[in-house]
């Protein structure tokens, strides 16, 4: 199995496009912030995205919608798909897209503006925007893709599995390329929601550190464009060559605590590319900061991987962006693949007494040929992508 | 793309008048439209409670995973599966609006509390959740959303999967009534859910090999004809889009049975059909 990487961009509080999220990444500087969401007052630090406030998408209106327009402006992605409509015609390109917010910021901003009657105002009237498909539906609104568009809502798995749907439309030559994104916004559900689970942190997360002590929540979109090997002659390089998906059969909100969904994902991923585990030279983790979280996915990857294996979270970059944080991370694992730059573990002073992962707080520079990306949602929900340099399967 | 060849392994369903599959068939094929005892009203109220589901966990259990839990479960024992060797598509058009109007309606509020088991059983794979959970099921399960083409693009994607990994899928189709404030939006008013289990053509050998195509071209969703509750379900709760398709699979005779065809996109669409019996 390979699917190639034509094209992909990044938008967060690290950078408003991969240019960006590099200089930030080389830099080591992190986008997150000190929680200044409007409305909300819980202590702690957030990844926001500037300028979303001032976009103006009128019926089509929601801060989700704003930050997929604008990670789709980036760089050459709007470019490249007219050039693929015009190729293949607008139907035979797919979307699949993957959120956990969709537009809900939406819906809440529409309950605090409600008439005397308990009705929406006539602005918050938007039946395409007020459902959990809404991210597909404005993207292929925006780009006129009128092939398949189907959103993953699979929590913090979504945008990582969107990878595994399009490799299975484009192998049986359903579409002829596919735009997978991920979209996820701050809103007050996200912000209250992880606060009552005790799950958030009052300081920059320090993801896999021994004084870790919670997540930092923040915002993304990330767009790549996938077509198979056959269709794509140049593209970015690098290409995805084996994707698991699992569940942990555990609990809606705790991670199973031998990691067991998580280990079934990785090792499927591994048995798709026919790689044995030591040819993986960088795992970008899920690496959330929580305290469960990161000793078991630690520990998971000590039994599976060899030493050899460098491992970080990027969560310290710009916090975790929940439903896009599977493409954002992906993406950051095949650009430092593309430059051969692991980027290091942000925050990280004193890995957790419990671990002895191969991981560092400073990037390095190091030759690498296979890197992983992890993402774990509520319900229990896994997926572990592999990419490499295009060709070498 | 080819077509792809399955099968139907299993059926599970609850909604208006019907709590499995056999009376679903007795409505569709039209020997039995009394649906509206007061037993079978107070039912619908309350939804399903399956059993698959600990006690302690089904109280907690919103109406859009009771139902998905419920079919999916009748889907597993109608074909005789075991539930946890099963990867799933599991989708829900409008989402669970419930949950949604109370997390809006507490964020308005000073205090912005919010309960987290609420909170967690707001995410979309919910449904997808509670069933690996319950069932023990380690295997890949989906969530999904498509508004209108709910039906259409969880059947495409899960046969897509079952064609390239070669081994049943179980793909189940949710969706609960709207909240009030939601209701003038996404209209449902019905509590609708169905599992079918698919499996590669020749499975079993006693079953009929069915034909999905996708083709280009814009197409309507057909027109749907049942009882009064059935119809009005089939108009306004996308996951019921599915009616069409469950009528034509309880039809007896594969060789007559119509295809059903129904919208994927604006310009694609999904037809599937019996394949010829050999005599």
């Amino acid at each position: 199995m390979e699917i190639r990487l034509i094209d992909y961009q990044s938008t967060t509080a690290a950078g408003v496009d991969i240019d960006a999220l590099r200089r930030a990444i080389d830099t080591q500087q992190s986008g997150l912030r000190l929680n200044d969401l409007p409305l909300c007052d819980i202590a702690t630090w957030i990844g926001r995205v500037d300028g979303l406030e001032q976009m103006d998408l009128g019926p089509w209106q929601s801060r989700n919608n704003a930050l997929a327009a604008m990670g789709l402006n980036q760089g050459s992605i709007l470019a490249q798909l007219e050039q693929l409509k015009e190729k293949y015609t607008p139907s035979r390109i797919g979307l699949v897209m993957g959120s956990s917010t969709a537009s809900i910021d939406r819906t809440e901003e529409g309950y605090r503006n409600i008439d005397e009657d308990g009705r929406l105002t006539p602005a918050y009237r938007q039946a395409l925007v007020h459902n959990p498909h809404s991210p597909s539906l404005f993207v292929a609104h925006t780009t006129g893709i009128t092939g398949p568009a189907m959103t993953i809502n699979t929590a913090c798995s979504s945008s990582a599995k969107v990878f595994a749907s399009a490799a299975r439309w484009l192998q049986l030559g359903l579409v002829d390329a596919v735009l997978v994104g991920g979209v996820d916004t701050l809103c007050l559900s996200v912000m209250y929601g992880f606060h009552s689970l005790q799950l958030v942190s009052e300081n920059p997360c320090r993801p896999f550190d021994q004084a870790r002590d919670g997540i930092n929540l923040g915002e993304a979109a990330g767009f790549a464009i996938l077509m198979r090997p056959s269709d794509a002659e140049e593209g970015a390089g690098v290409s995805l060559f084996g994707f698991g998906e699992s569940s942990d059969a555990h609990h809606m909100s705790h991670p199973h605590p031998e990691g067991l969904g998580a280990r079934l994902a990785m090792q499927q991923a591994l048995d798709m590319a026919d790689l044995p585990s030591d040819s993986i030279d960088y795992i970008n983790l899920h690496g959330t900061a929580s305290k469960a979280n990161d000793l078991i996915e630690g520990k998971l990857v000590e039994a599976m991987f060899p030493k050899t294996t460098k491992v970080s979270s990027t969560k310290a970059w710009m916090g975790h962006t929940l439903g896009a944080a599977g493409i954002t991370e992906a993406l950051i694992a095949v650009d430092g693949l593309r430059r051969n730059i692991i980027p290091g573990s942000l925050n990280l002073s004193q890995l957790d007494d419990q671990l002895a992962l191969n991981i560092d707080s400073n990037n390095s520079n190091v030759p690498l040929n296979y890197v992983m990306s992890n993402s774990f949602g509520f319900g229990g929900n896994n997926c572990s992508l592999l990419f490499g340099m295009s060709g070498d399967a | 793309m080819k077509p792809i060849s399955f099968q139907i392994l299993g059926i599970g369903c609850w909604g208006p008048g019907f709590q499995n599959w056999s009376q679903l068939q007795s409505i569709l094929s039209e020997t039995n439209l009394d649906t509206t005892s007061e037993e079978s009203q107070s039912d619908i109220s309350k939804g399903p409670k399956p059993e698959i589901i600990p006690a302690n966990e089904r109280r907690r259990a919103p109406l859009p995973v009771r139902l998905a839990v419920e079919s999916s479960w009748q889907a597993c024992q109608h074909a005789n599966i075991a539930p946890e060797s099963l990867a799933s598509v599991f989708v829900s058009g409008i989402g669970d609006t419930q949950l949604t109007d109370y997390m809006c309606k507490a964020l308005v509020g000073e205090s912005k509390a919010l309960s987290p088991t609420k909170f967690h059983n707001s995410v979309h794979n919910a449904a997808a959740g509670y069933w690996t959970i319950s069932t023990g099921c380690m295997q890949a399960a989906n969530s999904v959303a498509g508004f209108q083409e709910a039906v259409s693009l969880a059947l495409m994607e899960a046969l897509l999967q079952c064609q390239i990994e070669g081994k049943p899928i179980l793909i189940t189709f949710y969706d609960a009534p709207s909240s009030t404030v939601l209701k003038e939006l996404l209209k449902n008013e019905t509590a609708f859910s169905a599992s079918i289990i698919i499996g590669p053509a020749d499975t079993s050998p006693d079953a009929q090999n069915y034909q999905a195509t996708i083709s280009n071209g814009a197409y309507q969703w057909p027109n749907f004809k049942s009882t009064q509750p059935l119809e009005e379900c089939y108009n306004n709760n996308p996951a019921a889009k599915l009616l069409p398709l469950l009528h034509a699979f309880a039809h007896r005779d594969a060789n007559t049975m119509q295809s059903i065809t129904m919208p994927l996109s604006s310009e694609r669409h999904l037809s599937i059909s019996a394949e010829p019996q050999a005599t």
